[in-house]
């Protein structure tokens, strides 16, 4: 699919949630970004990229709901706090799919000229998460093969030195590359411009009719939006928005990008 | 006019004691096919890194004289200036890598230049057919294996069109068929095209018969001159030079057919069992060390490993050969224990093999072992975690790294750090060491030392197994070969029998001399 559509489907997903606190809908808008990951995701290192946003998801979570107890403590406040983290968490989960589905490279071919640099510099950050997550790996398991074993505190050197100085190799090698095969000459052009297809098209106006009828609820300060936490109130789903959320599944019934015997995305 | 020149170009890194580079003035010409020769250390990557103005641009550190790319000057032009004139591929391909679609890869440097679509589509397709990656193009490259990320490389760069090709070590991952493949594209190129090509190669055997020019480095400087002289005059070189300079011939030969027209015809060697030379007999094989039963294993989607059946004694080295992907690294990995079989067993000493303790491995990139301040100290720290005396120097003397003890590890060489990462793991002291492709960066003089590391590890009672596609390693060290082809053995014996019947993995002694001959040493034994 054209990356374009994929940014439109993102962002309309992440505008719903960001309009809502009701867990019916955020888990929703969850269940929906994990089975369109399921069915798109591209084999390589950037798969990982949603189990990686669904832990920091979860760990936000976490950290808004802990906060409450500095403060004072009752089942209003707790359960605020709990839904204003669901809605980050379900943010980040939808950024892990758009990850997980695209090519952060392919994504910055789009930007217009100007903003191609802070697009690029966008993309390395975001490619760097799973690059480290592998890195990781690699060291406590070669450690391992000496006899060592880093999972103690103390043995924390063992890992992150090998880690933050490799990558930090790595990162100087690319830029080098980068620099040594033209980047930033300005003049440019594109090697076969993604095409729009069908699908892509019928995805973004999904994707803008569900985000439209979100905004014009919050707009219109529809209550079934935010559950009430003063008093403390059992959250309602309204059965017409739930199906509007499920049009976000569009791209999970496009063709998927297949693998061949000898792992060719096709 | 020269596409490339260096006026007396000095350059010291920032910090450093001694210049990398010292009054290094070197002209090379169209269409001249170079080569940089030299040990470990000697400012050979440095060299090829101020070809394109990465020295000093992104190094810093003082530099003078000028270096001259097709008229332009390197300190007044960024890289980025000169990517239509000059392209390099560095040492670690794959960290070089900017999209993520093999075809894409090679269309980048072609977009930056503002190259039409057209002619671009026409590039890639001319790149993918002389790399012979075709196949590869809808793949990522990091799904790629080291031999197959070197080609695209290569192809990346080649595409933009440069008038010289700048390539750090672009066989030291390849597989002997791999290499060659890369070695005769290059030479079709400067042929066909009048390219200008540098590069520096330890492996002097896969380039040293194709090259017009050779530029000796020592300690930062260079000379430049005919490859067989320089060669000689270093004391570098592939086995038919290391020969000429035992026998004494002048000057050295450098391919396999003159090394073969000045020895003549050797007698035919008595095989298998013959004695070979000190190397193959330095212990007798002893009982069973490591002991694999129809062992089967996946990597991803694939099957790498389809019922190994293997045994390996006490006092061997067991070369493991095959081509990139073979399933020679699954093979070491489950040896090791950190890679998860799907049938089959593993027994070492009689039991289940614990990593670090059984059986060390020695992975691929030596770079993710080490975190110590010193040399000596990554060592010391694997001996307190396996609660040995934590003297270091047994090891690093062992090695002949005794020198780099109060080095930062990564402050050496690439090859250096390989040995130091050896140094780390063999200090466990585990019975079986295993190493996988020790072959990056490692001059002539390591890979001696590394080899008679091997060979004192076996005759102690250990065992050793590496995988490699070194041939000439593999000759000069190996007690046994074993040759893998998609997931099996294929052949396992004597390396005088398996090499001597292969095309692919002969050695330059065998191609000469026949069968059973894999040493220069041996063969200047018999030419005496």
């Amino acid at each position: 699919m054209h990356p374009a559509a994929w940014i439109v489907w993102a962002t309309c997903a992440g505008l719903v949630a960001f309009t809502t606190t009701d867990p019916f809908y955020l888990g929703l808008v969850v269940a929906v970004s994990w089975f369109v990951y399921a069915a798109q995701r591209v084999p390589g290192p950037t798969e990982r990229s949603f189990r990686v946003f669904a832990i920091a998801g979860l760990v936000t979570m976490a950290v808004r709901t802990a906060l409450v107890f500095l403060g004072t403590v009752d089942a209003g406040s707790v359960a605020f706090a709990a839904l204003e983290g669901a809605r980050l968490a379900t943010l980040l989960i939808v950024f892990g799919t758009f990850n997980a589905v695209t090519d952060p490279f392919g994504v910055v071919r789009l930007a217009p000229r100007r903003f191609h640099e802070p697009a690029l510099a966008a993309a390395l950050a975001l490619s760097i998460a799973p690059r480290t997550i592998s890195m990781v790996g690699q060291v406590r398991e070669a450690q391992r093969l000496r006899g060592m074993h880093p999972s103690a505190w103390r043995a924390l050197p063992t890992l992150a030195v090998p880690v933050l100085e490799t990558g930090m190799e790595e990162a100087v090698t690319l830029a080098e590359s980068m620099d040594s095969r033209g980047h930033g000459r300005g003049r440019r052009t594109r090697y076969r411009p993604d095409r729009w297809t069908l699908g892509a098209i019928v995805v973004v106006v999904a994707s803008l009719i569900a985000a439209g009828v979100f905004l014009a609820a919050a707009f219109t300060g529809s209550p079934a939006l935010h559950p009430s936490t003063f008093p403390l109130a059992w959250p309602e789903a309204d059965p017409r928005l739930l199906a509007t959320i499920g049009l976000f599944l569009v791209p999970a019934f496009l063709p998927r990008p297949s693998v061949d015997e000898e792992g060719s995305v096709r | 006019m020269s596409p490339l020149r260096f006026d007396a170009v000095s350059f010291s890194y920032p910090d450093a004691d001694r210049p990398a580079l010292h009054d290094a003035s070197v002209s090379i010409d169209e269409g001249t096919f170079a080569l940089a020769v030299g040990a470990t250390g000697a400012g050979k990557s440095t060299f090829l890194r101020a070809a394109n103005g990465l020295v000093p641009h992104f190094t810093g550190g003082r530099f003078s004289g000028r270096v001259v790319v097709d008229g332009r000057d390197t300190l007044e032009h960024a890289p980025r200036a000169l990517a239509d004139a000059v392209a390099y591929v560095p040492q670690d391909a794959a960290a070089s890598f900017v999209l993520d679609r093999v075809e894409d890869e090679l269309a980048y440097g072609m977009e930056n230049l503002g190259v039409d679509s057209v002619h671009m589509r026409r590039r890639v397709e001319e790149m993918l057919d002389l790399l012979d990656i075709e196949p590869l193009r809808r793949r990522s490259v990091r799904s790629l294996s080291g031999g197959e990320q070197q080609r695209v490389a290569i192809a990346a760069a080649l595409a933009a069109g440069p008038r010289i090709l700048v390539l750090d070590e672009p066989t030291s991952q390849l597989d002997p068929q791999g290499a060659e493949h890369v070695v005769a594209a290059l030479q079709r190129l400067v042929h066909d095209q009048g390219m200008t090509v540098l590069l520096a190669e330890h492996r002097l055997e896969r380039v040293a018969g194709f090259v017009d020019l050779a530029l000796g480095f020592e300690r930062g400087t260079v000379v430049p001159g005919e490859p067989a002289e320089v060669i000689r005059r270093l004391a570098m070189g592939p086995p038919v030079a290391r020969l000429g300079r035992l026998v004494g011939w002048d000057p050295v030969p450098l391919t396999v057919r003159e090394a073969r027209r000045l020895g003549g015809r050797l007698a035919p060697f008595e095989l298998p069992g013959a004695i070979l030379d000190g190397a193959h007999t330095a212990a007798t094989p002893g009982e069973t060390l490591v002991r694999i039963a129809g062992l089967e294993a996946r990597h991803g989607e694939s099957t790498a490993l389809r019922g190994i059946d293997l045994e390996v004694r006490r006092g061997e080295v067991v070369a493991v050969m095959g081509r990139n992907g073979a399933g020679k690294t699954t093979l070491l990995r489950s040896i090791v224990g950190v890679h998860e079989p799907t049938r089959g067993s593993i027994a070492v000493d009689g039991h289940a093999p614990t990593p670090g303790v059984d059986v060390a491995l020695c992975p691929q990139e030596p770079e993710v072992v080490l975190f110590a301040e010193t040399v000596a100290d990554e060592v010391r720290a694997t001996r307190r975690a396996r609660d040995l005396p934590d003297d270091p120097d047994p090891v690093l003397h062992a090695l002949g790294i005794a020198d780099l003890a109060t080095l930062h590890p990564r402050d050496v060489s690439a090859g250096q750090r390989l040995l130091v990462a050896t140094a780390a793991i063999a200090a466990a002291e585990a019975p079986v060491l295993l190493l996988d492709e020790p072959t990056r960066g490692l001059d002539p003089s390591s890979k001696d030392r590394l080899a008679r590391f091997l060979r004192s590890h076996a005759s102690g009672g250990g065992a050793a197994m590496v995988a490699t596609h070194d041939v000439e390693l593999a000759a000069a060290v190996a007690t046994r070969v074993v040759i893998l082809a998609g997931g099996e053995v294929i052949a396992d014996g004597d390396p005088g029998v398996v090499l001597g019947d292969s095309t692919v993995f002969a050695p330059q002694m065998t191609r000469a001399f026949g069968a059973g001959w894999l040493t220069p040493e041996q063969v200047a034994g018999a030419l005496a």
